[in-house]
């Protein structure tokens, strides 16, 4: 990935106290098991949930088939990292308080207080999808430099100078976007939301507010109801604090801040969808975005002489096509330019995959451009990875290098079990060397073997 | 055989796979700057770096090679629409 956006992958690196602490609120537990667990792992767990005594690790490992190794390790890893199992020997058993409050998941105020009083002024579904995506698309408009009549507040532009997607020169000097925001405009919605609400926590705990209720939060809006209204009284202060600053984003709604009740939109209800369904969830706000549908759906038509016509008269469109493509004409409700060897270069100068370029192209192509087998002109999308390569002096990875095996044996033990897992990347015997994506598994791998060979030497 | 109580070795950083001749000028540059990018040079056609540094090394790099290679006239001209 360019850059360094941070995604909701982020929150797996919090400090285990912040788990534990996350786990005291049932929503929570839900959230995390929903949105941050492999199928498989979702499986041991609610193996465990019911289960009042341990159960042994070669029990559970005997869920798995043989051949799925490599997912039986990524689950128990994952389950280690978050902190949901414990344990003792061979014995594996849930943590206490993430069993207890998942237990509760279900029925419990952390889900939010519906407000069942009627609201003087019905809010429709259709309001809040209009609200969520004016207010979004501001941000958006405001970062590519285009005029709207909705202006983000303070705090946002804050948010996103910050988060490095935005860069100020000069105290009086207006914003511009950086190598980082133009990757940010090309990301998917869900995780262009996850991506602000990161910043959103790095700084609230700079403000000085507890970071466990900023999380539980956010991650309690996953679980709300889209149209339902909740009571603000339920809320800790600095909820109450962050409802204004949500509100900014268009992730809820309230019609005045004093207002006892606060609705979620479209883009709080699918925070935690599940990992699988995220481009579904995505799709569905922006074909809940009727307005953008039209246009959303696909404008873009690429020719296989590289030439781009784009039937749009957004300005966030444009803006974001510009960043790649080098247009020379507009009229009313069309531009049409080229894609060539420079406008990509370019493109990846600030910070753009090729990648990027063609998920965009794919995704926002025209029905015309579908109608054929392969969407783009494979030529096309050939030639702009070429153009990437091109550009390239070296390929980089990063990752750990892990040197002074003690043995040919050892080293040999664990590149293979890297290679199982699919995380090598590099090796080379002569020197006991290697280079691995990932290094987590290894390393609690590595731990547990030197455990369990430990008493043997012993006994030797 | 006894041996000292060692540790595997971790450490963090980007792998780089390069032509042997882009390498000779990564180290040239590590050498000049004091040896402050280079983590561990694996072979001819490999090395890790500090990851922190990557950026301004590709700059570096970029900088040289600008020196050296004459750029190509763009061929961006579009018969259609010609300037």
């Amino acid at each position: 990935m360019s850059g360094n956006i941070r995604g909701f992958g982020y929150l797996e690196s919090l400090p285990p106290v912040t788990f534990r602490r996350l786990y005291q609120q049932p929503a929570t537990a839900l959230a995390i098991f929903r949105r941050m667990l492999p199928n498989l792992a979702k499986t041991i767990v609610t193996t465990l949930l019911y289960n009042e005594t341990p159960v042994t690790l070669g029990d559970l490992e005997a869920l798995v088939r043989p051949e799925s190794y490599r997912e039986r390790e990524d689950a128990f890893s994952k389950l280690r990292r978050l902190h949901i199992i414990t344990e003792n020997n061979l014995d594996v058993s849930l943590d206490p308080v993430f069993k207890k409050n998942f237990r509760l998941a279900g029925d419990h105020h952390s889900f939010g207080v519906p407000c069942n009083a009627e609201d003087k002024k019905k809010i429709t579904v259709q309001f809040l999808d209009d609200y969520a995506t004016r207010q979004f698309e501001a941000i958006l408009h405001y970062m590519v430099g285009t005029h709207n009549e909705v202006k983000p507040s303070k705090g946002v532009i804050t948010l996103l100078t910050k988060g490095g997607l935005m860069e100020r020169y000069g105290a009086g000097s207006s914003a511009t976007i950086t190598k980082n925001g133009f990757s940010f405009l090309l990301q998917d919605g869900n995780p262009q939301i996850w991506a602000l609400l990161i910043q959103y926590l790095e700084m609230s705990e700079e403000l000085g507010m507890e970071q466990t209720d900023v999380l539980h939060f956010l991650l309690m809006l996953g679980s709300l109801e889209l149209g339902q209204a909740y009571s603000v009284n339920t809320l800790t202060e600095t909820q109450k604090l962050m409802l204004a600053d949500l509100r900014d984003y268009g992730i809820v709604y309230q019609r005045k801040s004093s207002s006892d009740r606060f609705y979620p939109t479209r883009l709080a209800t699918t925070l935690t969808s599940e990992s699988g369904g995220l481009r579904s969830a995505s799709a569905s706000m922006s074909s809940a975005m009727a307005k953008d549908a039209e246009e959303g759906k696909g404008f873009i038509i690429l020719e296989t002489n590289y030439r781009v016509y784009a039937y749009t008269d957004s300005p966030l469109q444009i803006a974001v096509l510009n960043l790649f493509v080098k247009l020379s004409t507009r009229y009313p409700n069309l531009v049409s330019g080229r894609i060539s060897r420079r406008s990509i270069q370019e493109a990846i100068k600030m910070g753009i995959t090729a990648d990027q370029v063609i998920d965009y192209l794919s995704a926002h192509a025209h029905p015309q451009m579908r109608k054929s087998l392969v969407t783009l002109p494979p030529t096309v999308v050939d030639q702009i990875r070429l153009w990437q390569i091109e550009g390239e002096r070296m390929r980089t990875t990063t990752g750990f290098l892990f040197k002074d095996f003690h043995s040919t044996q050892e080293f040999e033990e664990v590149a293979k079990y890297a290679e199982e897992l699919g995380v090598l990347k590099w090796k080379k015997p002569a020197r006991r060397c290697m280079f691995v994506t990932r290094h987590e598994q290894i390393a609690d791998w590595l731990k547990r073997r030197a455990q369990q060979q430990q008493p043997k030497k012993v006994a030797a | 055989m006894p041996r000292a109580v060692k540790e595997i070795h971790q450490s963090t950083g980007v792998l780089i796979e390069c032509d042997p001749s882009i390498k000779a000028i990564i180290l040239k540059i590590d050498k000049d700057s004091g040896h402050g990018y280079i983590v561990e040079d694996l072979d001819d056609e490999t090395l890790v770096v500090k990851e922190p540094k990557l950026a301004e090394l590709k700059l570096r790099l970029e900088k040289i090679l600008e020196r050296t290679q004459m750029l190509e006239k763009d061929e961006e001209s579009d018969p259609e629409n010609p300037g």
